[in-house]
């Protein structure tokens, strides 16, 4: 199979390599059935079915598939472009240990605050609901909360750090944010998985330093030394890190469709000067988007909130114009190799897409305030994420397992493991669309009269994410006999 | 109501780009060539008119915020605090965690239809929310209950009848059950 911006003779990463990314690979796809599930269980709470269990469950297990879903997908993006940027610059294998460690711990450390202190922060854990917990979850809660949190900021920004040394081994920084194609040279080639990775890791670093702040002041109020924060202040800072974060989780998922796609196209997409140019306003923006998440906070000053909005809109005119239209330009009438990967990868640049659309809406002040924490926002970033940076992962985990081509794909199942993913997928997500333009609230354990017809929403919603977790299995059943022969050919 | 409205638009927009994934995905059953030309041209039709769409939206929508002085001298103001897990409304300050919690027991807060109410809002714990949820059960308006600030949200309440406010930032184990109302008569 030819790669576009072909480096090396070999597409077949070294054997340690792919060890590595398949153990990363696995843990993540065996934890996403059993966050999904949990999302079914809150959507069967909201139905208003198990009825008797108290609330504070809810907010756990919210607390768990936020983070939990997050993280994972996090984790799998960034295992996706290490594996990848192998062709062009080698990532220390022993940092990528590192970070697996600190993730495994971090889940341990997050299983028993929420599964076994109850502790119901959500995954933004915002100010300063964790030292507020009406004697629901111990002290302990907290501290191990904390502690995850930070366990998982070592792991990961040493990982960010490494993919940044890789690439600096070989492409000097003006080179890798490919500015020299600012001024019309395209000498050194930069492929755009080298592009999007610097500009994300970059945008990482600066959420990671924000999230390192936020810890740190709440660790001082925590150990009840009379320090009290200000709660405008670590939202800013939590909404910075966390919006960062998911967005660099995006971004890797698309760089993961830059470098795969082509192959499957039998085109080249290579980076040029819009591009390039882009990528850099990526980065200038992507520090700025996070302030929609404050619309509604109208002590913060306004002309922030107005700045929100204009970078809201503004970062999606790069990301839409080049690579969702530069996508579709590169499959347009092209040999196009349909199969697992392919469909994946471009129904996750669809989904981007839409779930773009939903949040510049909700990204506009003046809807916002009708939006803001209503079923909308949950439903705009499962597209992006659940129908997006999911799909665009979990195509990269297919292409593992053909890599080595030792067992046919069944087109058939093929077909039927993504139309469920599919229908089930956006099925789920018009229930929140249609409970968000009621005006159902986020986060509820169950409504109240005023907003009773959510739960027939979510009831709705169950069969469709019945319809989701069926094709998720199917997926996992036929991508895991895949991978593991190909693992097996590997070792 | 709005919430209708930018819902039905926001579901014509994900057909239209779903309809393009599908047929550019189904132009690849003949095989042909694309020329970089006219792809380079309709990606720059593509840039200037999503750019002109975006500023033109941004000049329509950024005047109307709900900071926007539309509401220069409110009729009314009302002081509204939260704290796990109830809201206090009251034409006086509220201050002390008493003051609060004699305000959740008050009677409803009542203001004649076509009142312009500025909301003071704030919390005495963790963060909070204020909606406010029109007789019909829309929400119409929103702030933050911040610990430490105070939000100033000013909404004319038109329609009669009892208003409900609901907690719309989750603040722990009964935050969907913070509540409080008002009437308009």
């Amino acid at each position: 199979m030819e790669i576009s911006n072909n480096p090396r003779p070999n597409d077949v990463q070294p054997t340690a390599l792919r060890r590595m990314t398949f153990i990363w690979m696995f843990t993540m796809l065996t934890l996403f059935p059993v966050l999904l599930v949990l999302g079914f269980f809150m959507r069967a709470l909201q139905a208003n079915f198990m009825s008797k269990l108290q609330p504070e469950w809810f907010y756990a297990v919210l607390t768990l598939h936020g983070l939990g879903m997050v993280g994972i997908w996090y984790v799998g993006s960034m295992a996706g472009v290490s594996y990848l940027l192998g062709r062009y610059v080698r990532p220390s294998l022993a940092i990528s240990k590192v970070a697996f460690g600190a993730t495994l711990l971090g889940v341990v450390l997050l299983l028993a605050c929420t599964l076994i202190g109850r502790m119901g922060v959500g995954w933004y854990f915002l100010y300063p609901l964790p030292l507020h917990s009406k004697g629901v979850w111990p002290p302990w809660a907290t501290g191990a909360f904390l502690g995850s949190l930070a366990v998982f900021g070592v792991g990961w920004t040493l990982w960010s750090l490494d993919l940044l040394r890789a690439i600096a081994q070989r492409y000097s920084f003006s080179a890798a944010m490919a500015w020299h194609y600012l001024k019309g040279r395209s000498e050194p080639e930069v492929p755009p998985l080298v592009l999007i990775v610097t500009v994300s890791m970059v945008s990482a670093l600066a959420g990671f330093v924000a999230a390192v702040v936020v810890l740190v002041l709440y660790v001082a109020e925590w150990l009840g030394t009379g320090f009290t924060n200000d709660a405008l202040l670590m939202k800013n800072l939590t909404f910075f890190f966390g919006h960062v974060l998911v967005n660099i989780t995006m971004y890797l998922g698309v760089a993961m469709v830059y470098e795969l796609l082509p192959a499957y196209a039998q085109r080249p997409w290579k980076t040029n000067k819009v591009m390039a140019l882009a990528w850099n306003t990526v980065l200038f923006l992507v520090m700025f988007a996070y302030l929609h998440h404050l619309y509604m906070d109208f002590a913060q000053p306004h002309w922030l909130q107005y700045l929100g909005q204009i970078a809201s809109y503004m970062i999606s005119v790069p990301a839409a114009v080049v690579s969702i239209f530069g996508a579709l330009v590169l499959v347009y009438g092209s040999r196009m190799r349909w199969n697992m990967v392919s469909l994946l990868l471009c129904f996750g640049v669809m989904g981007w897409a839409i779930g773009g659309v939903a949040a510049v809406i909700d990204s506009t002040v003046a809807v916002n305030v009708r939006f803001h924490n209503t079923l909308w926002v949950p439903a705009h970033f499962h597209t992006y994420y659940l129908m997006g940076v999911v799909l665009m992962i979990l195509g990269f985990a297919s292409y593992l397992g053909e890599e080595r081509g030792q067992l046919a794909e069944r087109m058939g199942l093929t077909k039927l493991t993504v139309s469920l993913i599919v229908v089930g997928g956006y099925g789920f997500l018009l229930m929140f669309y249609y409970g968000g333009a009621h005006s159902v609230p986020r986060r509820y354990a169950s409504y109240p009269q005023e907003v009773a017809q959510g739960a027939a929403y979510a009831r709705l919603a169950l069969v469709f994410i019945s319809a989701l977790l069926l094709g998720v299995l199917l997926y996992l059943w036929d991508t895991g006999r895949r991978c593991w022969r190909s693992f097996s050919v590997s070792s | 109501m709005p919430q209708e409205q930018v819902f039905y638009f926001f579901i014509v927009l994900a057909v239209v780009i779903a309809t393009v994934f599908v047929a550019v995905g189904w132009s690849t059953r003949q095989a042909r060539e694309v020329h970089s030309g006219p792809a380079y041209k309709l990606r720059k039709f593509f840039f200037v008119g999503l750019s002109v769409i975006f500023l033109g939206l941004l000049a329509v929508t950024l005047p109307r915020t709900p900071y926007s002085a539309e509401i220069s001298s409110p009729d009314r103001i009302v002081h509204v605090v939260g704290k796990q897990f109830a809201f206090a409304l009251s034409e006086s300050p509220i201050s002390t965690e008493k003051e609060w919690e004699e305000g959740t027991y008050a009677a409803p807060v009542e203001v004649p239809a076509g009142t312009s109410v500025e909301f003071r809002v704030t919390s005495l714990d963790v963060n909070h929310s204020f909606g406010l949820y029109s007789p019909g059960h829309h929400l119409i308006a929103q702030t933050q209950a911040m610990p430490g600030y105070v939000n100033r949200l000013r909404v004319r309440l038109e329609e009669p009848g009892r208003y409900t406010v609901l907690c719309l930032e989750m603040c722990g184990m009964d935050h969907h059950k913070m509540r409080a109302v008002m009437d308009v008569k």
